[in-house]
């Protein structure tokens, strides 16, 4: 990108503490990007006001007063209902652990918590502007809903010739997972366990079919800060454990066009 | 050749024998090692580091000038520092329940933390207390909750420190209506109230009014506590959040004192006596990571304003050229992770403010870098305290690492430091005009991205964050505040707008609208609005309209 980067760094609320906002300032400056600081003491509106005033591309909220769950999303908010929710807001300070995945889900692309390098806050938005994709290495499984695993493995092993090669048992998601390798990757027939298992409910909508597809990353933390920085909404924001063992996130399938879609690393790599 | 001369020389020849010898073989650590404040530290020090000191000039004995080691006669021997635990959260009633367990815990003196809507003066129903009321401390917007706060606590037996700034006027009032109605003797109210409004410009950002009326307003609160409060500190004039900000520990130092000189300065100009209003001046520092460097820095800060008081304001009394003062553990040390190490950051520095001789302490609680603090963990902060004064024996003679090389150099050079900065903010007219151009700040600013570069770039550790990692960490158990605590808050205000006494309300509100407007004293006008539950942010209003609003000046 040619024009520099173009930051708001902003305190909402009435929290007096800006030392972090102003290191973090200085050092967006120092890595090449054109910051303005709001000063204390900002509604929602004003720095949403600001922001277009300034042109900015990107947003960075501070409050160590335990306010941000209310003023961090207001901001997006304010942001959407002018038109320019493509500006991307991230945020720092004083924020529990517990309170950053609906941050995230209301649209702030990152929380920086005490102890965050200023070097990886520039390049988590370095990284959203360049619009480099995430790496995909596979596809790693291709996921189909099923009433019965038993009466699929008739059509999947007997005809197509595939191999079962186990069926496991994954009980937070509440399905049975049958996998059936192919070349570098596999086929998944899942079977759901009990009546509210996601699975049950998309059989009960759309009857048998592709569930989702799963690609494999090297390094699903990263990919899904890549993802955030470019927008893209997610429904895990963490990855949690899948089935064999690998680490997946699902992104929201409003993201993708309706397909569900899943990431995946494994261990083996 | 005499006696220092001698070691002086034997000194240099250890040295150059270490150097051309030793040194090859065996490198230090680093090349140079130096102090958080950039204060070069020296491979050893002995008597001829100290070639002017003089017992009596550089030290003097406990409780006599110029107080290098502390302003009481026996210091801890006589009694421990006071444990003072800061305090405040969600509303009232809730606060009122987390003082009562500490008194029981053994905690000696109250600490009321006020949230922000409080301590900006607007009530909890403003537009802009959206999401803060109850977040950082308790929510007090009329002596109706005040009177909750200290519900069955008696306001003479115990002490209380109340970290108010620009609205402090309004606090200290409320808190006297409410010892009045429990029939308590108001000459024998004790505590503190922070009123330090310049600090608020330079690091702490809750502020109101210009500086002008400001200044006006504190000295008020000095004349008014002078003749009505003996035992009640007017001011606690803070480096604490200076230190906060990222200065140094010099910065800190000069700044406060700074600031310090103007508050005199200016109850000074104003007629009034300086023994008269001095002795009741109250500090408040940082207990920072370099355990030596602290303790030279309480150790140097006592002397620096004995001299101030004594030879600059022509203090007589001795009680006015004593610096006491209350230091808290330094919360921008706490990390977020592996907050169980902070236990153990939070005990040295504790023990470097009791080997400095503070007044009282706040020791932090290990959680602080990612919530509020549980009980439980506020509990276990006290206990460290206890663990020095009842274990360690630390506390058992005064001053303890006076004579040391090391500590005496130290205690010189920081003094030194802080004299400079002194001196150019006089020049520049004084620490109101400094912090009009915004030179504190851009100094403070300046300090801190240093530091944060040099644990970025990792020639500073600290433990847990840029070295000696965990790759996963989970916190669990941390307080949450209520979220419903704005609307009972916001409830609890409406039914006090209701059913008090309007008309009565009204006429207290233009008497001090007239009393601002004219100069004179306005404390006890505003004692007046709040008997007759004025809100906080009534009160601030007409203080506002009259006053003005402070624009803070940009330094980025």
């Amino acid at each position: 990108m040619s024009n520099p980067i173009r930051v708001l760094v902003a305190k909402p609320g009435l929290d007096g503490h800006d030392r972090g906002a102003k290191v973090v300032a200085q050092a967006l400056r120092n890595a090449g990007m054109e910051v303005i600081y709001t000063g204390l003491r900002q509604t929602p509106e004003q720095i949403v006001e600001a922001a277009l005033q300034e042109d900015v591309q990107v947003i960075g909220l501070s409050s160590l007063s335990g306010a941000h769950m209310q003023l961090f999303p207001a901001v997006v908010n304010i942001l959407r209902q002018q038109g320019a929710s493509d500006v991307l807001v991230v945020g720092g300070g004083v924020v529990p652990e517990e309170d950053i995945p609906y941050l995230k889900s209301a649209g702030i692309a990152e929380i920086f918590g005490p102890g965050t390098s200023t070097k990886d806050i520039a390049d988590f938005i370095r990284q959203h502007f360049q619009g480099d994709g995430i790496t995909l290495t596979r596809v790693d499984h291709v996921g189909i809903a099923v009433n019965s695993i038993e009466a699929s493995l008739d059509f999947y092993s007997t005809a197509m010739g595939l191999h079962c090669s186990g069926i496991e048992e994954v009980t937070d998601q509440k399905v049975k997972v049958a996998f059936l390798p192919l070349g570098d990757s596999e086929i998944e027939l899942l079977e759901p366990t009990t009546l509210d298992s996601p699975v049950a409910k998309f059989l009960q909508s759309r009857g048998e079919g592709i569930h989702h597809i799963a690609y494999r990353v090297p390094d699903i933390q990263l990919a899904l800060g890549q993802l955030r920085a470019q927008g893209v909404r997610l429904l895990d924001q963490e990855p949690r454990t899948g089935a064999g063992g690998a680490l997946i996130a699902f992104l929201h399938p409003k993201a993708s066009g309706g397909v569900l879609t899943e990431i995946c690393q494994r261990n083996s790599e | 050749m005499s006696k220092d001369e001698k070691l002086a020389s034997e000194q240099e020849a250890w040295e150059s024998n270490l150097k051309s010898k030793i040194l090859q073989r065996f490198p230090e650590r680093r090349p140079k090692f130096d102090t958080e404040s950039g204060v070069e530290v020296g491979r050893l020090y002995t008597a001829a580091n100290l070639p002017d000191f003089t017992y009596e000039e550089n030290l003097g004995f406990p409780g006599e000038y110029p107080f290098t080691r502390g302003v009481q006669p026996t210091m801890y021997r006589g009694r421990f520092w006071t444990m003072r635990q800061y305090a405040g959260y969600a509303d009232a009633e809730e606060t009122n329940a987390r003082f009562r367990y500490l008194l029981e815990q053994g905690q000696t003196g109250l600490s009321v933390a006020f949230d922000l809507p409080t301590q900006i003066g607007l009530d909890s129903d403003h537009p802009l207390a959206r999401g803060e009321v109850g977040r950082v401390g308790v929510a007090i917007d009329s002596l109706a909750d005040m009177e909750l706060l200290f519900k069955g606590i008696p306001l003479d037996k115990v002490s209380t420190s109340m970290t108010i700034n620009a609205p402090a006027a309004v606090l200290l009032a409320m808190y006297i209506a409410v010892a009045e109605k429990q029939g308590a003797d108001t000459k024998k109210l004790a505590g503190t109230i922070q009123n330090d409004i310049l600090k608020e410009y330079v690091a702490r950002g809750t502020y109101i009014f210009p500086p002008e009326p400001s200044m006006r307003l504190i000295t008020d609160t000095f004349a008014y506590c002078a003749e009505n409060l003996p035992e009640w500190n007017p001011i606690s004039i803070s480096g604490y959040h200076i230190r906060e900000a990222g200065s140094t520990a010099v910065q800190e130092m000069a700044f406060t004192l700074a600031d310090g000189i103007a508050y005199v300065q200016a109850a000074i100009d104003k007629g009034l006596d300086v023994d008269k209003f001095a002795p009741r001046l109250s500090f408040f520092f940082n207990a920072h990571k370099n355990f030596f460097e602290e303790i030279a820095k309480y150790r140097a800060v006592r002397r620096i304003w004995a001299k101030i008081m004594r030879e600059r304001f022509g203090a007589k009394n001795p009680k006015s050229w004593m610096l006491r003062f209350h230091t808290q553990t330094g919360g921008s040390t706490l990390t977020a992770q592996q907050p169980d190490v902070n236990v153990v950051r939070v005990a040295f520095q504790a023990l470097s403010a009791v080997l400095g001789g503070t007044q009282s302490l706040h020791t932090n609680s290990k959680d602080e870098a990612l919530a509020l603090p549980t009980e439980d963990s506020a509990r276990l902060a006290l206990r460290t305290q206890q663990v020095i004064a009842h274990e360690t024996g630390v506390a058992d003679t005064i001053d303890p690492l006076a004579g040391s090389y090391f500590v005496e150099k130290l205690t010189d050079e920081l003094e030194a430091g802080a004299w400079e900065y002194i001196r150019k903010i006089d020049e520049m007219g004084g620490a109101v005009r400094a912090v009009e151009v915004g030179y504190m700040q851009r100094e403070i600013q300046d300090s801190a991205f240093r530091y944060q570069q040099e644990i970025e770039n990792e020639t500073r550790i600290v433990v847990g964050v840029n070295k000696f990692q965990l790759a996963e960490e989970h916190h669990e158990g941390l307080l949450r505040v209520d979220p419903n605590i704005a609307e009972k808050q916001v409830a609890r205000l409406q039914k006090v707008r209701a059913t008090r006494d309007n008309k009565a309300v009204n006429g207290a509100l233009v008497k001090l609208r007239s009393e601002a407007l004219n100069g004179s004293n306005v404390v006890p006008c505003i004692l007046d609005a709040v008997r007759v539950y004025a809100t906080l942010g009534e009160i601030c209003g007409v203080l506002r309209d009259v006053y003005g609003e402070y624009k803070p000046t940009s330094t980025l």
